[in-house]
């Protein structure tokens, strides 16, 4: 049970009034960069189209402290946005013990978000296109059940018992 | 491209040099040159000197002549910075002399398959002479190849190759677009070594805390490193691998990138990748996990 808890994650209270940026896409990289802030993006990394399509993505170059780097933009789904959040002050939260309380504040939005490998080519393989199949495991699970749907699972589940 | 008739009838002859292996910045350039044996003689009374001793006006007035002379034929191969950061930096890692070993033996397969006969190559060396003479043997078989030190002041052939490849590096150069549209940048880069003032000043100029330099800087020269000690820290998850596969002894903390997948949560410690340990391995494999539970 310990475990669980330290698995859960901290709790946080997140401000999600309109960005005063719209940054359209983001650059996700494959690498750590050991610093918050503004960066002239647009100056320095000037991804290029390299005419290649993987699993329907189009493949993109970009050089980063002097790695080539491949890329692939994907665009979030409908009903989703992107944000970007800036934690706020922690305050130390009397009433959740617990764990840790942060806040965050949106600073920007984006639909868009390129992600880049070092040296692989992009592919639907990778982890991040497949972290959005949780949105489609969570629609499943969170979509009320209807009574008709009840209705049949109850009829196959006789069915099946009948055998 | 075809070879020039000539190429296609007679043995040929061809010399290959390299220029700006060494500097910091720029492209690396492997040019060639080649005639017909017959011809070789009057080569050698054209006075293509080892281009390193002649100025620079020499050499573009030699390589504009060499363009003109109907019995000689050249290529390059210009490998941009961007290459060599590129292929030096990969997960697996290409130095500088197979680099420079494939450019070379590219020109030679471009001259073949253009269909000259070629019968002999004359090549400065790259490493060790006697293996790199075997490489170029057993890739290509048929030839006879020559690998010298110092080759473009003993070969005329090479020296003319010399001059192919220097000219156009410094014309690559001298017509540089930036990539980089980053305020007041300029060109006046020096010899792109690190003992030469001007070369200094333009790396000073060009130094960016994120960025690094444009990438007209070769990025994996030991020149950049005191730059960069000064620079963001960025960490790589091919180096840490290579950290480890080193194996000092000292159990190296392995920082792993923890914001793949959805997460860009800071553990308090380390940036260290979670085990997954607890997790579904549908988690597990898309590198998600929860960070907060948001109110």
């Amino acid at each position: 049970m310990e475990r669980e808890a330290a698995t859960a994650g901290v709790t946080g209270a997140v401000d999600l009034s309109p960005a005063a940026v719209d940054l359209r896409r983001v650059h996700h990289l494959p690498c750590g960069i050991r610093q918050n802030g503004a960066a002239a993006v647009s100056d320095y990394f000037k991804p290029k189209d390299t005419g290649v399509e993987v699993d329907g993505m189009r493949v993109e170059e970009a050089f980063f402290r002097g790695r080539k780097l491949q890329g692939a933009t994907i665009a979030l789904p409908d009903g989703y946005r992107g944000y970007i959040l800036e934690k706020k002050n922690a305050e130390k939260d009397k009433q959740h013990l617990e764990g840790e309380v942060s806040n965050f504040k949106s600073r920007a939005e984006f639909q868009n978000i390129t992600y880049w490998n070092h040296d692989t080519t992009p592919s639907a393989e990778d982890p991040l296109p497949r972290c959005f199949h949780l949105l489609t495991v969570a629609n499943a699970m969170h979509k009320p059940v209807t009574a008709e749907e009840l209705a049949n699972m109850s009829s196959m589940q006789n069915q099946s018992n009948r055998h | 491209m075809a070879a020039p008739e000539w190429a296609t009838r007679e043995p040929c002859l061809m010399g290959i040099d390299e220029a700006g292996r060494g500097p910091v910045l720029g492209p690396m350039v492997y040019g060639c040159m080649y005639c017909a044996r017959s011809y070789h003689d009057t080569l050698a009374t054209l006075k293509f000197a080892d281009s390193k001793t002649l100025k620079e006006e020499q050499r573009e007035e030699l390589f504009e002549s060499l363009k003109d002379n109907s019995s000689i034929g050249w290529e390059v191969d210009v490998i941009c910075p961007k290459e060599l950061s590129a292929k030096m930096l990969k997960r697996s890692k290409v130095n500088l002399n197979e680099i420079s070993h494939n450019s070379a033996m590219g020109l030679v397969k471009r001259a073949l398959d253009m269909g000259v006969l070629l019968a002999e190559v004359y090549i400065d060396t790259v490493g060790d002479p006697e293996k790199y003479r075997i490489k170029l043997t057993e890739k290509f078989p048929g030839i006879k190849f020559v690998v010298a030190k110092k080759a473009d002041s003993l070969f005329p052939v090479v020296s003319g190759a010399s001059i192919v490849a220097k000219v156009t590096r410094d014309r690559a150069l001298r017509k540089w677009a930036f990539d980089e549209t980053a305020q007041n940048m300029h060109m006046n880069t020096g010899s792109g070594y690190p003992g030469d003032p001007a070369t200094k000043q333009w790396l000073e100029d060009h130094k960016h805390p994120i960025f690094g330099f444009p990438t007209l800087v070769r990025f994996s020269w030991g020149t950049c490193k005191p730059f960069f000690n000064n620079a963001v820290e960025v960490t790589w998850e091919s180096d840490e691998v290579e950290e480890d596969a080193g194996g000092n002894g000292s159990c190296k903390r392995q920082v792993k990138l923890s914001s793949l997948g959805f997460s860009g949560f800071k553990r308090k410690s380390e940036e260290i990748e979670s085990s997954g340990k607890g997790r579904c391995k549908f988690f597990q494999a898309r590198k998600l996990e929860l960070n907060r539970r948001f109110q």
